[in-house]
């Protein structure tokens, strides 16, 4: 058994992709707190320490913009471990341009807030040029193993 | 986004492949960001670096395709009415005797330094080309990578940009173009937050201590400052590099003094301010306790210049450590540009710092080289920040001259 949520949200940097959720509601600094390499974040004390972004669609509250970040993402994009699309709440113009040179999806202004609705591990779909959001929970997840 | 003939040419490959890119790239941000125009740029600063110890235990296949693409970037000449600096790398070309300075990493650097210099950059590798001689003017629209370059220029100059990355940065050099938005606009660089100022600034380090404080609440927003003196530009510098390091601030205003804040109410644009604060003596000293994490007084790094150091900041280094010597097992490293040093050089700073044990470290600092530390001392609240976070080190930010009286016992002996 499983459930899926279907969202509207605004596109920002077109493309689809999908993944398994990984969601803090938090900031996040591609320059500094997140290590191009291994795709983890390397931020000390930050909600999401020590997870990997690798393929992930990343909900987040937005990325703290750094000259850096379209560098990072550049370099985690060519070692395979850049998150799949970015769900956020509010648009950081330096990941959005990092998004845009790297062809990772971003949407924003979800019909509600992602942080109610999308929970680590559940896998999402991202449309960014449709601008909707599905959301796929199995029974196991949705009962708490997310 | 409405594009003239001409652009639009170059977006369908008119001008080759590369640029039709760069333009697809300016387009979309633009879209992405609320732009509706393309608006002429006459003056850049662009990331062109290899990432050394960025991506230690990257592929070498990834660092080639990495190289590749500013090679490929470096190919195509800068807009001939176009000035464009390069920012600070992640390896000096200097020889230097650290394992964080990788011999492979630094020949594609070169490699690439020339190239840019052929394509008409000035490779200048600072973070700070206001410094260098790149000083737009009051209007110019610009397109700055280095976020505390932003500030500077957006704030002390009246100059306008938009924190900008590599791509954006390297395309609008080549295509002499950007995208109009955020800060570029009017209606956009008005202040939001006023932040009174009760406690006495007595160095560059204390307006980096106001400067943090105020990123923090800030957050994207334009602090406006009333109740301070007119800032030195070494002070102005730690101010803007502050704000930028614990906020995403693009700008500010100081009333009376930057130069789109003649007043107070022309710094709102006659609206009430949304937020106000008030910085106290209390304030500043936490600023600094709060950043500060040593748990002993050995010291194994002092590190000046962040942003890198002006020739005044060099002087006065070079003077006070004049018949001083730096405690052995102590490095002293003080950043600046090339060119900056290439004065003191010629000022005979550079050997009284050397004969003293310290070294002018040019074309980076040591955070960005990931140069491992235990403990250091800075007078830059950004340089703490991102040591602090990125190499590990305990770090104790203080005034320049704390600093240097930690230079030379080998411990931290307090501000005062």
């Amino acid at each position: 058994m499983s459930e899926t949520i279907r969202l509207r949200a605004r596109g920002v940097v077109r493309g689809r992709a999908e993944g398994a959720a990984l969601v803090a509601d938090a900031t996040l600094s591609f320059w500094g707190e997140v290590d191009p390499v291994s795709g983890k974040v390397i931020g000390k004390g930050h909600p999401l320490e020590g997870q990997s972004l690798a393929g992930r669609v990343l909900v987040i509250r937005s990325t703290r913009g750094s000259s850096a970040t379209p560098m990072v993402l550049n370099l985690a994009k060519l070692e395979n471990v850049a998150p799949a699309a970015f769900i956020n709440v509010e648009v950081d113009s330096l990941a959005a341009l990092g998004g845009i040179v790297n062809g990772i999806p971003m949407v924003t202004d979800l019909e509600c807030s992602p942080f109610e609705v999308i929970r680590t591990g559940d896998y999402v779909v991202v449309d960014a040029t449709e601008g909707v959001v599905e959301i796929r929970r199995t029974e196991a997840q949705a009962s708490g193993g997310g | 986004m409405e594009l003239t003939p001409d652009q639009r040419a170059i977006l369908e490959g008119a001008r080759g492949p590369y640029l039709a890119q760069c333009m697809r790239w300016l387009v979309e941000w633009g879209e992405v960001m609320g732009a509706r125009r393309l608006v002429r740029c006459d003056n850049t600063h662009v990331l062109l670096c290899v990432p050394n110890l960025v991506a230690r235990g990257a592929s070498a296949r990834t660092l080639e395709t990495f190289a590749e693409g500013l090679k490929e970037a470096c190919r195509h000449p800068v807009a001939p009415h176009c000035v464009a600096t390069v920012h600070t790398l992640f390896v000096t070309l200097d020889p230097l005797d650290v394992p964080e300075n990788d011999p492979g990493q630094v020949q594609v650097q070169r490699e690439i330094a020339e190239m840019a210099a052929r394509a008409g950059y000035l490779t200048t590798f600072t973070c700070a080309p206001y410094l260098v001689g790149n000083v737009p003017l009051k209007g110019e629209i610009c397109a700055w990578t280095e976020s505390s370059a932003v500030v500077y220029a957006n704030s002390i100059l009246g100059a306008r940009t938009v924190r900008h990355g590599n791509e954006s940065a390297i395309a609008a050099s080549l295509l002499g173009v950007v995208p109009e938005f955020g800060v570029l606009l009017d209606e956009n660089r008005r202040g939001t937050l006023l932040v009174e100022v009760r406690a006495e600034l007595r160095h560059a380090t204390d307006w980096g201590a106001l400067g943090y404080f105020t990123g923090k609440i800030a957050g994207l927003g334009i602090p406006v400052f009333d109740g301070v003196r007119r800032p030195s530009q070494d002070e102005a510098k730690q101010l803007c590099a502050a704000l930028a390091t614990s906020g995403g601030v693009s700008m500010f205003h100081i009333a009376g003094v930057t130069p789109e804040a003649p007043t107070l109410e022309a710094a709102f644009g006659g609206k009430v301010p949304r937020e106000r604060v008030i910085f106290t003596e209390r304030d500043l000293r936490e600023t600094y306790a709060a950043l500060r994490n040593a748990t002993g007084d050995e010291i194994e790094a002092v590190i000046l210049g962040c942003p890198h150091a002006s020739l005044r900041e060099i002087s006065r280094v070079a003077r006070w450590l004049e018949g001083k010597r730096v405690a052995d097992g102590v490095r002293l490293w003080i950043n600046a540009a090339r060119v900056t040093r290439s004065a003191a050089d010629e000022m005979g700073f550079t050997a009284l710092i050397e004969a003293a044990g310290g070294r002018i470290l040019c074309d980076t600092c040591p955070t960005n080289m990931r140069i491992a530390c235990r403990r250091l001392v800075t007078d830059g609240f950004k340089q703490a920040h991102y040591a602090r976070g990125m190499t590990g080190a305990e770090v104790i930010v203080a005034d320049t001259e704390a600093c240097l009286r930690a230079a030379v016992t080998g411990r931290w002996m307090g501000d005062e």
